[in-house]
Order: structure tokens, then sequence, then C-alpha cells
């Protein structure tokens, strides 16, 4: 080709790629092409339309006060975040860490790291309580919504949220984030001698086990004279499959070395915590007499017979 | 545990219960020997010969299957892996979640050849449990800053043009339990939240085409139809670009573990933003700033700062032989294999080192080395019984290197929880076993 043969075809190859560039900007003219799909109503459309935004684009009218919010908390929420938003074994904690984002074990709530009071309304509405999502009123959202953000001391115990209240509130973590800059590391492919042999050392080796424990999740189903109410509630977790390490229920060798210790170092174990076990296997609000129980049981399935 | 259709409860039942009487460190080899005999019980094989038959099948004799006749068509209508590789499957860390409803599921990479997985064996990362979706009763709604707001069913979707791309799926927390020191003892729960298959569907471009966007229009927010309505703000320029409304992969309905019958599909981005069962695209002029992308999925610094939006995954490799679940049994000659992948295009090469990166050998990239998706690379090596420190280390076309430990720390702490891309190493000691270990 000549070089302005070449040239023209370089520019019309362009102009036929710039015109085929999906430019969403004047698509305008394109919409419908297809013709395929059906009008969305005004009303289909509001039946699924239940995202809030920060600026509060989406709340519904309505409103509900902390006071309201506490019954409520308490009846369909308390169960698994606890009263005061503490958290339940593992179930997520709502309330406290306040400063906690610089420390080794951050503790991120509401109250300590979200940035948005308007995601907290959407998020209830959209997904709680956990077993009956988009059960309750746009009311009594509000009003839970409300509480929750009392459980953090972001509001006081006479407030009442309504869609314009809601911007009074001032989340402290608001200005905590801060759009993606990465890449934010630099490597580079050295091939020889990129470090002294000498400065290799082994920082950190796992202490889970948790393969092993994988191939045996199925429980023995054995009767008990004991109680295992509390155990199963909070201590099958680990010990039925060893997770973590922890003595498998029923598995005599694991436990004979630790039942030599005695019954009450073992109940002192079991509420203080050992290695890597929470105290109360993380069930905080369990009484020791509770812990005691469930310890009993455990012991009943390795006696020796 | 292992339920398979065709193989006998009460066999199962009966080798689990002898499996709990064993020693532990015993009893995944007797459970593989208890599934063989499971798997002879499923083509009709007396249970008391297969035992005795183990030598007999051997050369110079004719092995049992080659003097009888095995299962006929349609034994099984939907085919089933081999009974005997009742080992390959997902696994759950139980510590995680409060439950196994809102939790997290690993796929076993060690156990997979090439760069798919298989639909069953796809990472599970739920919400809310997996929804049950008649495709009759499923609509997408596509609304907001558009000219003609539309509602699809299945049928519809299916008659727009379609795009098939072969893409990782890798959740953002992949990993993301080993910021402060090595804690997992199997490459399954260490890198096992990816996955890698070939996604069928329609560009979301094409679908907002048809809808008409308004000019003022910068996000997408695509919310699912389950219980949680996990719902996620996606940049317009991301969904005009690579990003896919999906109803197939690999070559069959999506399985309802991935989205029965629609997910949004975003190539190279934190799996979260690929929305499952989704029912609703709204177009606007900002984000949404809902729950998973500010109390999640945000990447916490050590100075107490959050990135937000962090949607790439960035290039990250591991060595999936040998490793834990595939120690070295003898000395000798082997193919070291791993895999390697980065959310901002192809991988360029992947350097292995035995010695913890003091010193280190290119490795070959095999197969199919595509964009945004798993790349299997491997080394020959000889092993003579040392011990060894082995890594990976990624390079993609960006000129990205997949970082060190040390690096990935200084620049974001330890509380990050998402985004560890860090080179990983495994420890082979001289017996051949495989830990986990970070080193300096
Ligand atoms: C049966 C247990 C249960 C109940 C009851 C429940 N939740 Fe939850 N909640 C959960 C689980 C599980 C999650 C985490 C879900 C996930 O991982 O996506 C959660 C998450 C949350 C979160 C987000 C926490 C975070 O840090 O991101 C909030 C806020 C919340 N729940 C509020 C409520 C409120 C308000 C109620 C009562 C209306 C409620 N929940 C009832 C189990 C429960
Ligand atoms: C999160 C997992 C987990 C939970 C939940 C858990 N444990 Fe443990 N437990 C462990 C681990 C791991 C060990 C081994 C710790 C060690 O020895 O370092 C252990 C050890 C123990 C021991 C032996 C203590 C000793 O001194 O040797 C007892 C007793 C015990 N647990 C009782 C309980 C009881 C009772 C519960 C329920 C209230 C419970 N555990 C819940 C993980 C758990």
């Amino acid at each position: 080709m000549s070089r302005l043969a070449n040239r023209i075809f370089v520019v019309s190859l362009l102009v036929a790629f710039m015109s085929a560039l999906p430019a969403w900007a004047d698509s305008h003219g394109k919409a419908g092409q297809y013709g395929i799909g059906k009008a969305a109503t005004a009303e289909e459309i509001a039946g699924w339309d239940i995202d809030i935004r920060p600026d509060g684009k989406g709340l519904p009218p309505g409103s509900g006060s902390v006071e309201d919010g506490e019954m409520m908390y308490e009846e369909k929420c308390a169960s698994c975040h606890g009263s005061f938003g503490e958290g339940v074994g593992r179930y997520p904690v709502l309330s406290g860490g306040e400063g906690s984002l610089t420390e080794p074990r951050p503790e991120k709530t509401v109250g300590s790291y979200w940035p948005y009071a308007s995601t907290l309304w959407d998020y209830i509405h959209r997904a709680m309580p956990f077993t009956q999502p988009q059960s309750m009123s746009d009311d009594e959202v509000y009003a839970i919504t409300a509480y929750v953000l009392y459980l953090n001391d972001l509001v006081e115990d006479d407030f009442v949220l309504t869609a314009e209240t809601f911007t009074s509130i001032e989340m402290p973590n608001q200005d905590g984030f801060f759009l993606d800059d990465r890449p934010d590391t630099e490597n580079t492919t050295c091939m020889e001698d990129c470090k002294d042999p000498a400065s290799v050392k082994i920082l950190s080796e796992p202490t889970m086990v948790t393969l092993a424990a994988q191939e045996d999740v199925a429980v023995t189903e054995e009767t008990s004279s004991v109680d295992d109410k509390v155990y199963r509630q909070a201590c099958q977790m680990c010990h039925a499959a060893g997770v973590a390490g922890a003595p498998m229920t029923g598995d005599k060798a694991a436990w004979a070395p630790r039942l030599e210790q005695g019954r009450e170092k073992l109940l002192t174990g079991a509420i203080e915590g050992i290695g890597i076990m929470p105290a109360k296997g993380g069930q905080k609000q369990l009484s020791d007499q509770e812990v005691a129980t469930a310890l009993d049981y455990m012991i009943e399935q390795v006696k020796q017979d | 545990m292992f339920s398979k259709p065709g193989s006998g409860p009460a066999v199962l039942r009966k080798v689990s219960q002898e499996a709990s009487k064993v020693d532990p460190a015993k009893r995944r080899d007797f459970l593989k020997k208890g599934l063989a005999v499971a798997g002879g019980a499923v083509v009709g094989v007396p249970f008391a010969s297969t035992l005795s038959a183990a030598e007999n099948n051997l050369p110079p004799n004719l092995p049992e299957w080659s003097r009888s006749l095995g299962a006929g068509v349609i034994t099984n209508p939907y085919g089933m892996p081999s009974a005997f590789e009742g080992e390959i499957k997902r696994r759950t860390v139980p510590w995680l979640t409060a439950d196994r409803i809102a939790a997290i599921s690993f796929t076993p990479l060690a156990e997979l050849d090439g760069i798919i997985t298989p639909s069953g064996l796809v990472f599970e990362r739920y919400h809310a449990g997996v929804p049950t979706i008649n495709p009759d009763e499923y609509r997408l709604m596509l609304h907001g800053l558009v000219e003609n707001p539309l509602i699809f069913t299945i049928d519809d979707l299916r008659r727009f043009p379609s795009t098939t791309a072969i893409n990782f799926l890798e959740c953002p927390a992949n990993g993301g339990m080993e910021w402060r020191a090595a804690q997992m003892d199997a490459l399954q729960f260490t890198h096992g939240m990816i996955s890698c298959c070939e996604w069928t569907g329609v560009l979301l471009s094409t679908l907002l085409e048809e809808v008409g966007v308004k000019p003022e229009a910068k996000w997408i927010l695509a919310e699912g139809s389950d219980g949680s309505h996990m719902s996620r703000s996606i940049p317009l320029e991301k969904a005009l670009d690579d990003t896919l409304i999906v109803y197939a992969q690999n070559g069959e309905p999506l399985r309802p573990e991935q989205g029965y019958p629609v997910r949004i599909f975003n190539p190279g981005w934190e799996g979260n933003t690929s929305v499952k069962w989704l029912r609703r695209l709204e177009v606007g002029d900002k984000p949404w700033y809902h729950r998973e992308e500010t109390s999640k999925y945000t990447d916490l610094l050590a100075d107490g700062r959050a990135r937000k939006f962090s949607y790439v995954q960035e290039s990250n490799s591991v060595v999936t032989f040998p490793c834990p679940e595939k120690p070295l049994k003898q000395k000798g000659r082997y193919e070291l294999e791993g895999l390697a992948w980065s959310g901002s295009g192809k991988i360029k090469r992947v350097d292995v080192s035995f010695d913890g990166g003091v010193n280190w050998r290119q490795a070959r990239l095999k197969g199919l080395v595509l964009p945004k998706a798993l790349t299997r690379f491997s080394l020959d090596f000889t092993w003579d019984g040392s011990p060894a420190l082995i890594q990976s280390r990624s390079v993609d076309e960006t000129g990205y290197v997949q970082p060190t430990f040390a690096q990935l720390r200084a620049a974001r702490g330890e509380s990050s929880i998402y985004h560890k891309n860090a080179i990983h190493t495994w420890r082979l000691h001289a017996d051949g076993t495989v830990t986990n270990v970070q080193i300096s």
C-alpha cells in the first residue's frame, strides 16, 4: 500500500472503530434496537427498588424512636447480636470498638467503622433479621436503626429517626476511607542472590488442624445421661471435629493426658480459655455452671469403661 | 460425607463408623480404603472379594473388571465423578463463621489439573444460603437513569448476542486468615477461594444500550434476590467494558450455588461484585455505599484508614504440587505445578524458588494463557531428599510483580483481611511432607 493509501486506510479504520464504540452517552438513538424485554412499570420498580444512599435518596416516609426500637431489637435481634450489640458467639458485633482501628485487633462496628448511617437502614431493611429478611415495616426499620445508633452512642435516648433527622447523624469514621490507589507494592524479578540465605528464618507455622478435622464431621449419635444442651450450643462446633486442635469429643487418646489434670483444672481451662480456645468457647454469656455442664458431658464421652 | 447416587448408604455409614474408631492420624488413609470398598459396592462387586482381589487385579492377572460387565447407559443420567475420588470435594472451616448459611467453602486446588474448575467444586460464599429459584419466575429489572426501564426473562436474555469467556472468580478474602501468620495447614484453605470457569451470557453493555443510559449516569447497583439481597456499586466504566450477565457456566446452566439462573460477572474483580441470583440493576450517578462496600470489602490499613472500592484482584500465584495435600513420596524427578492469575490481564511469567527466595528459576506457562484467568505453570526438578522452602512469584502483563509478605505488610499492616496476594511459602521436609510457613 502507498503511504497515502495507508494513511487513508488507517483514518477510515479509526472512524469505523470510533462509530462502533459503545458510546453510552449518545446511545439514545440505539436504545431499543433489539426490542427485547418488557417495559418495567413504576409499580413494579417501586416494589423492588429498596436501595438507600448516603444522601438519603431512597429513604421512605416513616419514623421510629430509640425507645420503640429497644423492645423490637430485644425481640428480633438480640438473640444473635446481643442486647448491647456485643455479638453472641460468632455473630457480628454491632457496637463498641471506638478508637480500635489502629490496634492489632481492630473491632469494626457500626460506630467505630461504618462511614454512613444510610448503610445501616439499608442493610437492616434489606437483610435482617437474618432468618426473616424484609419482614419488617419501614417504621420498625426506623426504630431499630435508631436503637442500633443509640447502642453506638451516636444519638440520644430520646432520638426519633426520620428521613429528615437522618441527616443530623454524624458517623465518626465518615472520613476514614480513600479510593483505591493500588498498586502499593513494588517487587522486582531478581533471579540470583536476592537475599542473604542466613536471613531466611521461619516466622510462623500453622496452629490449626483443618483438613484432618474435615474428614469426620459425622457426629456419633450417642445417648448420654448428662445434659448436652450447652455442649451443642457452645462447644460442639470445635470439639466434635477437632477444629483448631481441640481434643475431639469421644477421642479417649486425646483426652487421656488432659483428664489426668483433674476436672477442676479442665474447668478452669474451659472457663478462662486455653491456647486458641477462647474463654467459654467464645460465649461470654454462659455461666460457669453451664460450662461445667458441657464439660461433664464431654468427660462422660471419654469415660474409661 | 461422600454422597453418591447408587452407593449403598449402609456401606458408607459402616465405613464412617469404622473410621471414627480409628486413630485420627490413620483416618484419612482408612477412609480412602473404605471408600474403595464403597466404590466396589456401587458396581455390584461382592464386598469380600474386592478386598482380597486387590492383588489379583494386578499384572500378570486379568483384573476383575475385565472379566465382567459394568453399568449400562443412563445408570447416572447426570454423570458423577468416580466413587474412588470422593475426597475431592469442597470443604469449609467451621470456626470462620457463625453458621453454614452465611459461610464459605473452599475449592480443592491440589486435586485439580488444567485451569477449569469443575462446576461442583467451585468455592461457595453465601450470605443467606442458596435460594431455590424457578427460572419461569425469574426476572431481571434494569432501571434508574435510563430511557426505558425494562424487565427481562431468561428467554429474553438468551435472545441477545452472547459472549463466552474463561475467567477466574476469587473471593477477596482468599488467604485472609494468613495476614498475621501462617494459620491453615492445607492449600485448600490457604488459597481455595478461587475457581476458574467458562462463563456465558450477554454483555452488560448490550443491555445498557438497549435501555438507553442517560448522560449523567456513572454507577450501577447490582442486587441479588436471595435473602441477603447482596448489593454492590459498580462503576459504569467497568459495566461497559467486560461485565457479563451470566446464565451458563462450563457449558451448562449456572449451578444454584453460583447464582442460578442469572448472576452478574465482573472479570478480574473481587468475587463479591459478581452478585449471584441477580434480580436488579439500577443505573445512578453516585455509589450507594452499602454494607458490602463499607463494613465489608474495604481494606483497613495500619494507620486506621481504609481503602474503598478496591475491586481488582492483583496478581497472585501458588505452587499446587508439592503442597500439604500432595507430599513427595520418594526422591527423584518431578514436575512442580502451580497456578498464577491476575485481575489486570494476562500472566507474563512465573518464577519459582526452592530456597526461600534467594535464587529463582523461571517456570513455563502451560496450556492456555488467558487474561484474568487461572494460568498453570510448571517446572521440572529432581528431589534429592533435602528440605526446601518453595515459593512462586508471578508477573502480569502490566509488569506488576507479586509482592513478598514483608512488602505487603509494610504497605498495609496486618488487619486488611482482603486482597492478600503475597508470595506463599511451602516448607518441604526431608520426609517429603509439606507444611505452610511464613518466612523472613
Ligand atoms: C439468627 C441470627 C441473627 C438475627 C436474629 C439477626 N441477625 Fe443481624 N446478622 C446475622 C448474621 C449471620 C450477619 C452476617 C451476615 C453475613 O455474613 O452476610 C448479620 C449481620 C448484621 C449486621 C451487619 C454487621 C456488620 O458488621 O457488617 C447488622 C447491622 C445486623 N446484622 C443487624 C441486625 C438487626 C438490626 C437485627 C434485628 C432486626 C438482626 N441483625 C437480627 C445474624 C442475625
Ligand atoms: C473455637 C473453638 C473451641 C470452642 C468453641 C470450644 N473449645 Fe475447648 N478447646 C479448643 C481448643 C483448640 C483446645 C485445645 C487448646 C490447647 O490445649 O491449647 C480446647 C481445649 C479444651 C479443654 C481442655 C483444657 C485443658 O486444660 O486441657 C476443655 C476442657 C475444653 N476445651 C472445653 C470446652 C468447653 C466446655 C467448651 C464449650 C463451652 C469449649 N471447649 C468450646 C477449642 C474450642
